[in-house]
């Protein structure tokens, strides 16, 4: 498998505090990657820096074999990058519609929107990928949306536009059962399209099921990097909560202490 | 990947969901009802109902009296209120906009005043309209400038563009001097007279201004992708950012469509006043903000329209025109606007909370 995207000897700094530490991957094309770890250990900060909102303070980006030298927004999405970010990242005063299409609108050719257009498409992803309940229109203003449901919002939008590499930050935190399964059977699918995905979550379960590779970080240093045939769920336990320790003891043999 | 993936199964299949395809207008009808239903809570509705309440409750009472409340007589709607209307609601618009784009200038009377008096010694010397065209250039560099102080010092926009206000209202003098600026005698011809300041009858040219403006304001905000990322902008920055646009790009656009605002606005004034005495015009700051706020335009950005900013500023000015046509002292002219403005203020925070 070909790489898409590689971090090498990625570090963060904010002021005096080290969030991240001298962190190398790398993203096969077409790969599911789960990047898991505990509260703070960095994967949102490593999110970000993947999808170019937060810059690094030292490290190199390499994308299909050749680095990026200023890696910013504009410059990831013209290659293809889209992110769910934890926070969801939506602008409560606009609708469902305007939010997926904002800055990427439908329009003539002298800028005015094309907004039907938009709205079937907003209903059509709505409706396919990610099956949430209870959203009536594509009109609505995502302030009138649950968590759960605004969540959706912010998948549909990257589903759309993802043309490479898709990542997603705890992307069903906030999902029912069945919108959770919808959306991870849409990561298994997205590999036959040669589409990658990174996923963080903290349900090793769900990252086991779909992941191909897990990557583990743990006080903002990796600490795993394995094949999903390499390890298994309580191999992956044991990093996340107990860190290199951890690991270490597990591939001795000993149990969970 | 060429072995076959087992689908990921977590729980029994549901029951089939309700598809939002299915639950979308067929008809025309249907999807006119849809459209209203979600313009509710946005301000432009609920003030324009408070609006037509109240034009209803003056003609009747015009009809009834015509000879003590003369809303109706041709004198009143053409001299009074087709003539104030338009540059105040050309105003909100400027205000409006910048408002949503979650920015405020207090600067705006100040301008007024440098923009007529640039209006006013350009047409002397080079006629109208060139006059107009600088006036209108003269507002977006006095924006712009607001502006890039703004974005680039990170200062509220509230404290920066009150200094400013000082500074262009000086400005202003230091170009004018302080006696009042004038135009020369022929330099209003007949037909600057016409097109800015046109007495038809019933209404004046600058409520032709105010149509022209208003609609293509309207289609800018709401139909043009330039008008979503101002609200996406005033709406949550950080969210805009992540998706490619640029805030400080956007604020500063917002702030440039002010100065044309202003601009065209400043012309119309002066067209009518024939005459601008710097330091005269600092409370239509406030008016202009007043107006957008009234219309349901949302201190801290995100939300607002066109329509309400046009309503919110006639709603003032019907309102005040209304209390001066009943006699009612000039002091409680003051008292009853100001009130009124507070209650819609709220009235439209109140409808904010039922927007769907
Ligand atoms: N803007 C910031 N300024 C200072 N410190 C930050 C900033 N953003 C994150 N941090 C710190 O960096 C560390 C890693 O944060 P990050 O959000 O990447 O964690 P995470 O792995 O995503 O955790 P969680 O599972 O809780 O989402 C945390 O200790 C956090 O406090
Ligand atoms: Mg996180």
């Amino acid at each position: 498998m070909s790489t898409l995207l590689g971090l090498e000897g990625v570090s963060k700094n904010y002021g005096p505090n080290t969030v991240l530490k001298d962190v190398s991957f790398q993203i096969g094309k077409g790969e599911v990657v789960g990047l898991l770890g505990d509260n703070g250990a960095g994967k949102s900060t490593l999110v970000k820096i993947m999808s170019g909102v937060v810059s690094m303070s030292s490290g190199r980006y390499v994308w299909d074999g050749e680095e990026v030298n200023r890696v910013s927004r504009p410059e990831t999405e013209r290659r293809g990058v889209e992110t769910i970010f934890q926070d969801s990242a939506l602008v409560p005063t606009m609708s469902i519609t305007r939010n997926i299409f904002a800055g990427r609108e439908i329009t003539n050719r002298f800028g005015f929107l094309k907004l039907r257009a938009m709205d079937a498409i907003t209903t059509e992803i709505l409706d396919s990928v990610v099956a949430i309940e209870g959203i009536r229109s594509a009109k609505q203003l995502v302030s009138s949306l649950s968590g759960g449901q605004a969540q959706a919002v912010a998948i549909a939008r990257a589903v759309h536009f993802k043309r490479s590499l898709l990542i997603l930050d705890e992307p069903t935190s906030a999902l029912a059962v069945r919108a959770t399964e919808a959306l991870l059977n849409y990561l298994v699918q997205l590999k036959s399209e040669g589409v990658s995905s990174v996923l963080v979550t903290h349900n090793l379960h769900h990252a086991y099921k779909v992941c191909d590779r897990h990557i583990v970080m743990n006080h903002g240093r990796k600490i795993l990097d394995t094949t999903r045939e390499d390890t298994s769920v309580e191999e992956l336990t044991a990093a996340v909560v107990e860190g290199a320790e951890g690991v270490k003891r597990f591939r001795q043999g000993k149990p969970l202490a | 990947m060429s072995v076959k993936e087992p689908p990921v199964v977590l729980e029994e299949p549901a029951p089939e969901r309700r598809r939002l395809a299915d639950s979308q207008p067929a008809t025309t009808v249907d999807r006119l009802k849809d459209n209203l239903y979600y313009l509710r809570g946005r301000g432009a509705l609920e003030i324009s109902g408070v609006y037509l309440a109240i034009v209803i409750g003056f003609v009747v009472t015009s009809l009834v009296n015509p000879a003590g409340f003369a809303f109706l007589n041709s004198n009143n709607l053409s001299g009074v209120l087709s003539q104030n209307i338009p540059v105040l609601a050309i105003l909100a618009i400027g205000a409006g906009v910048l408002m949503i784009a979650g920015e405020f200038d207090l600067s705006i009377g100040a301008t007024i005043g440098l923009c007529g008096v640039v209006f006013i010694r350009t047409a002397n010397s080079a006629g109208w309209p060139v006059a107009f065209a600088a006036t209108v250039a003269v507002g977006i560099a006095v924006a712009v400038i607001n502006g890039l102080i703004v974005v680039s010092t990170k200062i509220p926009s509230f404290i920066a563009t009150l200094g400013m206000s000082f500074f262009w209202t000086g400005v202003s003098i230091y170009v004018n001097g302080n006696t009042p600026a004038t135009f020369f005698p022929g330099v209003r011809t007949d037909t600057m007279v016409n097109l800015m300041a046109g007495n038809y009858g019933y209404f004046r040219s600058q409520l032709v201004w105010l149509v022209v403006v208003g609609i293509a304001a309207w289609f800018l905000l709401h139909r043009h992708r330039a008008g979503n990322k101002v609200f996406a902008v005033g709406g949550n920055a950080a969210a805009a950012a992540a998706v490619s646009i640029k805030p400080k790009a956007v604020r500063l656009q917002a702030f440039a469509f002010l100065g044309v605002m202003v601009g065209i606005a400043s012309s119309l004034y002066v067209a009518r006043t024939s005459g601008m005495q710097p330091g005269t015009t600092e409370s239509y700051t406030l008016l202009a903000i007043a107006a957008a706020v009234v219309g349901g335009c949302s201190l801290t950005g995100g939300r607002g329209s066109v329509t309400g900013m046009v309503v919110g500023g006639a709603l003032i000015l019907t309102i005040e025109n209304g209390l001066v046509l009943g006699n009612a002292p000039g002091f409680y002219v003051q008292l009853f606007l100001g009130v009124a403005i507070v209650i819609a203020a709220v009235f439209n925070k109140f409808m904010e909370g039922k927007a769907t």
